[in-house]
């Protein structure tokens, strides 16, 4: 808060204190000179005759879907079983419980035909876990993506479907 | 004035808020790039130092600026983010000298509510992302592919509501960024968020720091090796990252920039909001952080920017004061300080308020403002035209044409100053005693008037009267050789240079003499078919004695012809249309360009360019410089040639940019001009007006002149009152010892010297808040009256203030009177011989009674509620226009009768009004928070009430611009003869430091101006793919609608800058010759 030029140190600093790290200042040899001209020629104002209109492709605009949405989407594609998701919403205490509802919510509904084929990630025991959560219909309706046969009974249908999914899954 | 206004900028913004370096122009070459808010200028770095290259145009707020390089680049690109959501990457082409667009975008969305901390636009160090948060809750991404190409951008949620800073993390694999924000219980946290460009979302990061300084305000990313980001608080700086934490205290202060200085990132320089300047040094071993050490360096001014160049020295850019460049010492000065000023370039801002006033008295307009802030606040006295600085003068009347002479011809100052009368010619000479007094050259004729005189060679001395051509030795001053007129004629003009002599009679005869060593030579003679008015054989070809051209004006013809030497051939004819002939012709070289400028009778001034080698004349452009015969001469200053054009309105015409600028001299009326140069008076001039004779020197040659006067404390309002000669300011001083203690002080300045001759120290926590200078009816006396608030902190608005009226007696604020008000007095006006203030929500008018004891006192009469806060006042006749916090405009009425102020009309949107006046009877002017300006019309021929109290939006425009103040007043010399003279002007200022006029034209130059915008719009792109008409577009939360009733007459005036084909384009579009539009353009840029 000291504005006043006739005491403007610490009386606890030496004085030589900023000297020693004042020394070695980066210098790539401007500015060297030892007359420093305060006028080395005007200001040329610029006028733009030319087209400034970017290349087509760099006109950039932003990505109109819903973050919402989009993160379902993105939630449906990566699969419900990804444990860096069930870290997430485990380790993010922040987030909003509207939103951890909903993700939850999300990763219920959708049993997902690409979670197999993500092998990071997604342990054996998450996706056992999840086709439990599911019900029947949805299992049957997922193991005729598959073309599997859809008959059965639930822990039929998830044994099945683990058949398919569970293998590359636990060797990791 | 009208509805149909023309804004341009008389003084350009001068704030800079963002500055960075880097290989932008070229990838050897090093640049410091500054933000100016609304342009950008591009300085090269060089070993004599900073060499200014290009000051460009934005067509935005710039918001963010950044350099940085994307992979497989020799150079850095330049990103530029506006605040009105607008983007774009530049890159210079150097073979072009052009800026190219890379990339640009809108980078909007439709909801979201603007980040209350401002707009923060970042890029990753490995160049994979460009982070922005422009909405509370949103984190937008601009990827980059692999071949440094823009992707489409995507928004990511972020769960901090209240950022304070982001930035990106160095040496990380992922892009991550570390957020520092604020909780909903006020504590401050950082957190790191790695970017998962493929998932569009945000992943936890490496780490995060609970609970760090309350006033943590800003972010410093370390590089490699050390990497981890600094937390600069207000008490404590703090280095962390994943593996380390390390903390220091520090004097409590707000850090407002910092600057790195060294690639490895080990040292900072950091500049607090009182503009002491530290150095913050990272102590490491093995790349692994062992410690913070900081030091005070020294004062600069308060910086809003700070950018290491190299060697040492740093450029320091100010939103408050003058930027500067300094250099750090290895060894502080005598003080104490390692910091040393180099340089100080001119920062205006923020114009908090200013007055026109004409010091001088001679009709000149000039600007007083109140710049600057806390300790870096002061006065600046901004002046357009060039000067004269008075030395000397001696009365003499109808002096017809003066000459200097030196006493030999290697003599570097003149000696003698010849002046000739219409029936003799006196010789003034300096003394021994530097005095001058009359002295006699023998040689010379001194019984007739001298046509024209010059040094010539071998120490000789030329005079040319009408009846002969006299060559006189300048050492014996006797008479050397006599060139005598052929019998019945007799000479009408004559020139000559060291070696040369031209000269006409009557009858057209064209006579060329050549000068040598005590003899004259009639060379040749030729016959003309018309008299001749003018001649000059100024030589500006490679021999500086001897000229190739001479330039000829004719009468009858009304041409300019161009002739060789020494056999008179004539080369060129130009007619120079009109009927007004040539009366004074010049050749002459600006920029290693040569031109022929041609004045004639009515004050126009014609300029060609001249091939000299060809003795072609191209580019003929006319401009109107005075209403009387222009006499041209050149003179030098500085080194450089200069034109002075004397007649009623006196110009001095240089070349900046190739291009022919005019500047007025602040003289009513010159009629002859001549260097002057002696010793005892270098770089003088010899100018006759009014029957005076001046000795005096010129200012620089450039078009506004800037006084500062600092005055380390915070001027807010100003006034000038004429009878005392003084100023008044309300102004405000930190007090460093007390803590953060303000005082607030009425001061009083002599409006010659700007010292200050008296205060007025205010109470504790009272703020003044207005001021003008009035006078009562009844009242001879004038008095300076002050509007004051109580600011207690425990209250939101203030509810207590004061009226105070001072009288000025013996050089002292005397308090005459003082008034109790219910609120702050935002603003006080003179109305109808009474004092008119707005008191918070209220305007309450004031009589000045006459108390039976003999004292005077302010008296209620009465008011007018209805507003949110009054700030804003003016008053014309009974009319009072306010202008309102958040309800726009409104128009009160005086009614005389009834003692009674009503509401008349309103303008319904919610306007937060910065500035309003009123422009005429029924149109009023306002600026608004969003930068924008418009005019409102008062509606009285209205069918229904209704209609009538309703204020109808008549133009709209954004300026891009805070307006702080509208004055009316102009910067320029009003002439009553000429054109522009006639039309009404606006000043304002603004927070960036630009000073603007407002004018307002005749319907018919304001539609073909409206049609030149829109063809110059075709031709001038924005920078950036920026649009010019989106820019301009009044533009607030609710509303963006196409600018009206306004026009920008920054891009208009840009006509002239234009290249000569850009320029034949828009002559064909407008079907409008190009000397035609040259010279309506050129008329207006003398508005300013």
């Amino acid at each position: 808060m000291e504005g006043s030029s006739s005491q403007p140190f610490d009386h606890d600093q030496t004085p030589s204190g900023a000297s020693k790290f004042l020394c070695n200042l980066p210098s790539r040899g401007h500015l060297s000179s030892t007359v420093i001209s305060s006028n080395l020629g005007g200001m040329r104002i610029y006028i733009c005759e030319h087209n400034t209109t970017p290349p087509e492709s760099q006109l950039i605009k932003t990505n109109q879907q819903n973050i919402l949405i989009r993160s379902l989407m993105l939630n449906n594609k990566k699969g419900d079983s990804s444990s860096k998701d069930v870290k997430v919403l485990a380790e993010g205490p922040r987030k909003r419980a509207a939103e951890r509802v909903m993700d939850s919510r999300a990763s219920a509904k959708k049993a997902n035909t690409q979670s197999g084929s993500r092998p990071e990630g997604s342990s054996s025991r998450a996706t056992e876990k999840d086709y439990h959560s599911l019900t029947v219909e949805r299992l049957r309706a997922l193991l005729k993506e598959k073309g599997l046969s859809p008959k059965g009974k639930k822990d039929e249908l998830i044994a099945r479907l683990k058949c398919v999914n569970g293998g590359p899954q636990k060797s990791d | 004035m009208s509805v149909w206004n023309y804004v341009v900028t008389a003084h350009k913004p001068t704030n800079v808020t963002h500055s960075c370096v880097g290989n932008f122009t070229s990838p050897q070459e090093l640049n410091l790039i500054i933000a100016k808010c609304t342009r950008i200028e591009i300085h090269l770095l060089t070993p004599q130092g900073l060499q200014p290259m290009l000051d460009v145009p934005i067509y935005g707020r710039i918001a963010t600026l950044e350099l940085f390089r994307p992979h497989g680049e020799a150079q850095d690109f330049l990103f530029i983010a506006t605040e009105r959501y607008k983007f774009c990457v530049l890159q210079w082409d150097a073979e072009t000298s052009e800026l190219i667009t890379r990339a640009m975008g809108d980078v909007s969305d439709r909801i979201g509510r603007p980040t209350d901390n401002g707009q923060i636009g970042i890029i990753d160090p490995d160049c994979r992302l460009i982070g922005l948060h422009l909405y509370d809750g949103l984190f937008k991404v601009i990827p980059f592919d692999n071949k440094g190409q823009l992707k489409e951008a995507f928004n990511i949620r972020l769960e901090e509501l209240q950022v304070l800073d982001i930035k990106f993390l160095y040496g990380c694999s992922k892009p991550t960024i570390v957020v520092l924000y604020q909780d909903n219980k006020d504590a401050r946290h950082v957190k790191t968020y790695e970017v998962a460009l493929k998932e569009k979302d945000f992943v936890e990061g490496p780490w995060s720091q609970n609970n760090l300084d309350n006033g943590a305000d800003l972010l410093i990313p370390v590089p490699p090796p050390l990497c981890g980001v600094l937390i600069i608080g207000e008490e404590t700086i703090v280095y962390c990252s994943a593996n380390a934490f390390k903390a220091i205290p520090i004097r409590p202060s707000i850090t407002k920039a910092y600057g790195r200085v060294d690639a490895d990132g080990s040292r900072y320089l950091l500049g607090d909001h009182a503009g002491l300047l530290h150095l913050l040094v990272i102590t490491h071993e093995k790349e692994k952080v062992t410690g913070l050490k900081i030091e005070l360096l020294g004062e600069t001014s308060i910086a809003s920017t700070i950018s290491y160049l190299d060697n040492a020295f740093v450029y320091i850019g100010s939103s408050y004061g003058d930027s500067q460049l300094i250099k750090l010492n290895l060894q502080p000065d005598a003080k104490g300080s390692y910091v040393e000023v180099l340089e100080r370039y001119v920062n205006l801002g923020p114009i908090v308020d200013f007055c026109v006033v004409d010091l001088e008295r001679q009709g000149q307009g000039q600007v007083v403002t109140c710049s600057g802030a806390y300790k870096d606040g002061s006065l600046r006295i901004v002046r357009n035209g060039i000067g004269i600085n008075e030395q000397a003068s001696v009365e003499l009347q109808g002096i017809k044409g003066m000459w200097s002479l030196r006493s030999s011809t290697d003599d570097p100052f003149d000696t003698f100053l010849v002046v000739s009368f219409i029936s003799e010619t006196r010789i003034l000479a300096m003394n021994l005693e530097d005095e001058l007094e009359e002295t006699e050259i023998e040689g010379f004729n001194s019984q007739v008037q001298t046509l024209f005189c010059h040094d010539a060679v071998y120490n000789q001395l030329v005079q040319v009267t009408s009846s002969s051509v006299r060559l006189v030795s300048s050492i014996s001053r006797e008479l050397r050789h006599e060139w005598n007129a052929p019998p019945g004629y007799s000479v009408n003009v004559a020139t000559a240079n060291a070696t040369q002599v031209l000269l006409a009679t009557g009858g057209g005869h064209l006579v060329y003499l050549e000068i040598g060593d005590g003899t004259l030579t009639q060379v040749k003679h030729v016959q003309l078919e018309y008299e001749i008015s003018c001649l000059d054989i100024n030589p500006i070809g490679e021999n500086s004695n001897y000229s190739q051209l001479a330039a000829v004006g004719m009468w009858t013809d009304i041409s300019v012809r161009i002739f060789s030497l020494p056999d008179l051939n004539l080369i060129t004819k130009e007619q120079l249309g009109g009927e007004i002939i040539p009366r004074s012709v010049l050749l002459c070289s600006f920029e290693g360009i040569s031109y022929l400028l041609c004045a004639l009778g009515d004050g126009h001034l014609l300029n060609f360019q001249l091939n000299m080698s060809s003795g072609e004349l191209t580019d003929r452009k006319k401009v109107s410089l005075g209403t009387q015969p222009i006499t041209l001469r050149t003179f030098s200053s500085k080194n450089t040639t200069h034109v002075f054009a004397a007649s009623d309105r006196p110009t001095v015409i240089y070349s900046s940019n190739k291009k022919l600028l005019y500047s007025n001299v602040n003289l009513k009326e010159v009629s002859h001009m001549c260097p002057f140069n002696s010793a005892a008076f270098p770089d003088s001039l010899a100018i006759a007006k009014e029957g005076e004779l001046t000795i005096g020197t010129i200012d620089d040659i450039q078009k506004l002149h800037i006084r500062s006067i600092p005055l380390g404390e915070h001027a807010r309002r100003i006034c000038h009152q004429e009878q005392s000669r003084t100023f008044a300011i309300c102004s405000l001083k930190n007090q460093p010892s007390a803590d953060e203690s303000e005082m607030h002080f009425i001061r009083l300045l002599d409006d010659q010297t700007f010292e200050f001759i008296s205060t007025y120290p205010l109470d504790t926590f009272e703020y003044g808040c207005s001021i003008l200078s009035c006078s009562f009816s009844d009242d001879p006396n004038v008095y300076y009256c002050v509007g004051t608030a109580y600011v207690l902190p425990e209250e939101n608005e203030p509810t207590k203030g004061r009226i105070l009226v001072f009288i000025v007696e013996d050089g002292k604020l005397q308090l005459i009177a003082e008034k109790e008000t219910k609120g702050a007095v935002y603003s006080l006006s003179a109305f109808n011989g009474k004092l008119l203030a707005a008191i918070n929500q209220k305007i309450q008018l004031y009589k000045w009674m006459l108390r039976e004891d003999g004292t005077r006192e302010l008296q209620s009469e009465c008011g007018h509620h209805g507003h949110i806060l009054a700030l804003y006042v003016q008053t014309r006749g009974d009319f009072i226009v306010v202008g309102d916090l958040m309800k726009s405009i409104s128009l009160l009425i005086y009614k005389h009768e009834e003692g009674a102020i009503e509401e008349r009309a309103r303008d319904y949107n919610a306007n937060w009004m910065s500035a309003v006046e009123i422009l005429d009877d029924d149109i009023y002017l306002g600026a608004e928070n969003n930068f924008n300006l418009f005019t409102v019309r008062k509606n009285s021929e209205g069918a229904t009430d209704e209609e009538r109290g309703r204020l109808e939006v008549v133009g709209e425009y954004h300026i891009g611009e805070f307006v702080n103040r509208f004055r009316h007043g102009s910067l320029v010399m009003r002439l009553p003869d000429s054109d522009v003279g006639q039309i009404p002007t606006v000043i304002f200022g603004t927070v960036n430091g630009v000073i603007g006029v407002i004018a307002s034209l005749p319907h018919e130059q304001y539609a073909f101006l409206e049609k030149l915008q829109s063809n110059l719009r075709k031709v001038i792109k924005g920078v950036g793919g920026l649009s010019h008409e989106q820019w301009r577009s009044f533009n607030n939360e609710k509303k963006t609608v196409e600018a009206k009733n306004f026009l920008d007459g920054d891009l208009i005036e840009s006509f002239l800058d234009l290249s000569r084909g850009k320029m034949e384009e828009i002559s064909k579009a407008m079907s409008v010759s190009v000397e035609e539009l040259s010279k309506r353009v050129e008329e207006l840029t003398r508005l300013h």
